[in-house]
């Protein structure tokens, strides 16, 4: 084991342990005082600054596929394997992870797991929470612990899948995960809707009540649509807003989807459309935007799918040089901004919406920041009503806070 | 009316919900002794209806004073015995909360109380074109606080999943009375998804006084298929290769002979009492595009030596067949005066091999078993027929079921897909886990229920550990 140091989310040095066996993972667990997994960095940003000397462990070393039964559409691996090698893994077979996933190459998918990443298509096809069937890994004493299984359908025992899922690795070390799979998409299009500050909302709701069954809806402002669009190498339609309604399936629910959609809104709004290949480069750069140096500083708001264009229009009027963007179906917008802002004009972005989403029960995490700007942006926002249950099961899962210490809500 | 009993316990729930919700003569409380699980019988000291969640918390918190444990119900529909009163205590029937306080289409949840009948909301929901995806076969009867608890499945769930893709959140009321708020209509809510093991906790952590679900939009059009075989295999294989063309479809039921028989007698749906087996196969969505995947479904059955693929050309055909499916449980009441369903999973490719295994266990214990499935998920339902006033038969249906669902678990599956492990499947539980995995849903337990009062003895074995409090094993016969 070659062991080095390194800086986590400008704490450190820390010592670097790379434990190739989940043995020598579990000897680290029992000899230590705090633990920071790790695996391709793409997610260390999130959550509160570490604060307690400890040993960061890289888990790239487990990166084996157990079991891949194709045929039933479920596969079996370790979770320092990337989620490009999976992909790599998944696709000869016709089968997919519908997760949108950004810098695959480096992502692991034990932090993505952690993070609870998802992207643009969680609107037809949910969340890791939705395809994480059966889960390993590693407790407090070093003990390997299971739950689920290997089966898409099963209701025996706690789901202890759910929890570890978006728990910032602050309740174990997930070591092995098994994963419910999709077939890969006959065929995807990408429609492109210019839009008005003043129509927007309407396109909103005409897509949530529209004949068609969208996978995602997009809402990019102009810097975040020259942004992405830029990125795809195709230059952005000459809008204020942009929203951007996803299809997938086969070659006739797709074409139709298409039809029936310029039909719906294209009288009123305009409309461009692109099918199958071409939506490839934009895809791509919708899930790679969040990782882009333009997103130095990015916050995430939580609110009802229906208070989602209110919330960007005001987001944009206040601070016009920030990149907007948002899951429309979901109710999840992004702001971001490439770190030109002084840190009074981020708290004060933060604090006006942190005061919009409490007044429709939403809330607001910072996503990025620079590392030192953690001491004066509270990253996770006041905690919600659940937070004691929250602590307890933290102190059962983690009696000695050993892993990820005041990292997650609350400083837990 | 028999006499209702004077305790301290019934006194205090007198006060606290009116006489009119409290049931505590012994007759009245028969009804109560157990729920569809029927092997276990015992009474509660009394079952208690609040109509809030006010009246749950001041229920839960007499409960936590008098040192007596309490158990939650719905519907009393769980086959795996979630409901047994076990040391007597308080039943909570959830019953009379049974309102949907809040539709929202535009945000598309729902919030509702627990005891509202999940058929119910998809029907207040249809003229908008929604429903509740969950669709348990007991959907007319069984409760959305009892989907929660035991994180139901139905035939929809292959394409839709299982109740806990479709609940946002949950107030739960923890067994010292506090009131916790988990999730809600907002996504991504930060911290632990304490709702998604809330759902399928099997009662064991709390009651749950209200529940936001996600609404589903209607699938615009169906195209319904009845595959006939002459063998389980060539049905099984069609299942893999329909879904291996990367079609997914709302459901794969299969129905064997056996089966087929009862729900023919019972339904007259024109079912071929000589085929090996049937599957039902739809696919659902938008009208476009369904044709493609149903021709492509029609040409992979013919490929596995389909004898005849049928199409429900008219909605009432559907329905028909559908409710031939659902209703199937009740038409086996035709074949034996008793029967035993049991819940299994194995991966679906393991289907032929856990069928013949289900056929010779059959033979071994001189025992008919029928097959109806969720064959899509792997998911199977052997039906053991028997006569329960004959001891002997219900030795051997316990020892095929407990031997069905051993194979289950060696053909790298599970005992359970959908029913629970209640009381019922306790015994399985040390074989499906390790002792460290069970440790730690203790400690998850714990955190939530940590004096075991709510629900006792049930999802976890207690042999070994020092698990449950042992005062939840006394009757308050105060
Ligand atoms: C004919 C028949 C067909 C069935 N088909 C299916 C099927 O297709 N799919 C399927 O999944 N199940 C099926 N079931 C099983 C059963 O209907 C489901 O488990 C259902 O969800 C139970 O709902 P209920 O209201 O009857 O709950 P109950 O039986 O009353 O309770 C079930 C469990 O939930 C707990 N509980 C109930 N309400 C609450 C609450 N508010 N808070 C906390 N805990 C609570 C109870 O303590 C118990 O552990 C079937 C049952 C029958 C009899």
């Amino acid at each position: 084991m070659s062991a080095t140091t390194c800086v986590l989310d400008g704490f450190g040095p820390l010592d670097v342990a790379r434990p190739g066996s989940v043995n020598e993972l579990g000897d680290l667990i029992r000899a230590a005082t705090a633990l920071y997994p790790f695996g391709g960095k793409t997610q260390m940003g999130l959550g509160n600054a570490p604060t307690r000397p400890g040993v960061a462990v890289d888990l790239r070393g487990l990166a084996e596929v157990i079991d891949f039964p194709a045929r039933d559409m479920t596969i079996t691996v370790e979770a320092g394997m990337t989620l490009e090698r999976l992909r790599g893994i998944l696709e000869p077979e016709n089968l997919r992870l519908p997760i949108d996933v950004p810098e695959s190459t480096r992502a692991t998918l034990g932090g993505v797991l952690a993070a609870n990443v998802s992207g643009a298509r969680r609107y037809g096809y949910g969340t890791l929470r939705d395809y994480v069937i059966g889960i390993s890994a590693l407790n407090d004493e070093g003990n390997v612990f299971k739950a689920g299984g290997r089966v898409v359908k099963n209701v025996a025992g706690y789901d202890l899948c759910k929890l570890l899922v978006g728990s910032l690795g602050t309740l174990g070390i997930i070591t092995q995960v098994t994963l419910k799979l999709r077939p890969l998409a006959e065929q995807q299009a990408l429609i492109c809707l210019p839009s008005d500050a003043a129509q927007l909302e309407a396109i909103l709701t005409s897509l949530s009540d529209s004949r068609t069954r969208p996978v995602c809806i997009e809402v990019l402002n102009r810097s975040a649509a020259n942004c992405v669009f830029g990125q795809a190498a195709l230059k952005a339609p000459a809008a204020p807003w942009i929203v951007l309604v996803g299809y997938e399936g086969n070659g006739d629910a797709v074409s139709w989807q298409v039809q029936q959609l310029v039909k719906e809104v294209g009288a009123h709004f305009g409309l461009q459309a692109r099918i199958d290949f071409t939506t490839h480069s934009l895809c791509c750069a919708l899930t790679e935007y969040a990782s882009t140096a333009a997103c130095a500083l990015t916050f995430r708001a939580s609110l009802p799918p229906s208070r989602t264009a209110a919330f960007c229009l005001q987001a944009d009027r206040d601070a016009p040089q920030s990149a907007v963007r948002a899951h429309g179906g979901n109710g999840i917008v992004h702001g971001h901004w490439p770190g030109d802002l002084t840190k009074e004009q981020a708290a004060s972005i933060l604090t006006t919406w942190r005061e919009r989403a409490a007044q429709v029960r939403g809330s607001v995490i910072v996503q990025r920041c620079a590392h030192p700007w953690k001491q004066s942006l509270d990253v996770w926002g006041p905690p919600t009503n659940d937070i004691r249950l929250m602590r307890e099961v933290k102190a059962k899962f983690d009696p000695r806070s050993i892993f990820n210490p005041g990292r997650f809500v609350d400083g837990i | 009316m028999t006499t209702a009993v004077a305790t301290p316990l019934a006194e205090r729930m007198r006060a606290v919900v009116g006489p009119a919700n409290v049931l505590s003569s012994p007759s009245d409380l028969l009804v109560y002794e157990c729920d569809g699980f029927t092997i276990e019988k015992n009474q509660p000291d009394i079952v208690v209806f609040p109509t809030s969640t006010e009246q749950i918390v001041a229920i839960v918190k007499a409960c936590h004073e008098l040192g007596v444990p309490f158990v939650p119900r719905g519907a009393g529909t769980s086959l795996a015995g979630g409901c047994l009163p076990i040391g007597g205590g308080v039943m909570i029937a959830l019953t009379r909360m049974k309102r949907i306080l809040e539709v929202n289409y535009r945000d598309r949840y729902a919030i509702i109380e627990p005891g509202v009948v999940n058929l119910w909301l998809t029907n207040h929901l249809k003229p908008r074109g929604y429903h509740f995806a969950p669709d348990p076969s007991s959907q007319g009867a069984c409760t959305i606080g009892g989907n929660v608890a035991t994180n139901s499945g139905g035939p929809h769930t292959l394409k839709y999943g299982v109740t806990v893709n479709h609940v946002l959140g949950v107030e739960l009321v923890l067994p010292d009375g506090q009131v916790v708020p988990t999730g809600g209509p907002v996504e991504d809510m930060p911290g632990y998804d304490l709702t998604g093991v809330i759902v399928g906790s099997e009662g064991t952590f709390g009651v749950a006084s209200k529940v936001w679900v996600r609404i589903t939009r209607n699938p615009e059009a169906y195209r319904t298929l009845l595959g006939v075989f002459e063998t389980v295999d060539d049905a099984t294989n069609t299942i893999s290769d329909i879904i291996g063309a990367g079609i997914i479809p709302g459901a794969l039921e299969m129905l064997d002979s056996l089966i087929l028989q009862a729900v023919e007698a019972a339904f007259h749906f024109g079912f071929p009492l000589d085929a090996g087996a049937v599957l039902i196969m739809e696919v659902d969505g938008l009208d476009a595009g369904l044709d493609q995947d149903a021709e492509r479904i029609i040409e992979i059955a013919k490929k596995n030596h389909a004898r005849e693929v049928r199409k429900a050309n008219t909605e009432a055909e559907r329905l028909l067949l559908w409710k031939s499916r659902k209703q199937a449980f009740g038409a086996v009441g035709r074949l034996a005066p008793s029967y035993c369903t049991q819940d299994g999973v194995v991966p679906r490719t393991k289907l032929p091999a856990v069928l013949k295994f289900i056929q010779h266990v059959g033979v071994k214990y001189a025992l008919k078993i029928a097959n109806v499935f969720h064959a899509g998920d792997g998911n199977i339902h052997p039906i053991l027929l028997f006569d329960e006033r004959d001891p002997d038969q219900v030795k051997r249906v316990l020892s095929a079921s407990n031997e069905i669902l051993d194979e289950c678990i060696r053909l790298g599956g599970s005992v359970t897909g959908e029913h629970g492990i209640g009381v019922e499947k306790i015994d399985f539980m040390p074989k499906l886990f390790a002792p460290d995995d069970l440790a730690m849903m203790l400690r998850l337990r714990n955190a939530f229920n940590p004096d075991g009062r709510c629900s006792p003895r049930k999802m976890l074995p207690t042999a070994g550990a020092c698990i449950e409090q042992s005062k939840a094993g006394r009757h308050a016969a105060m």
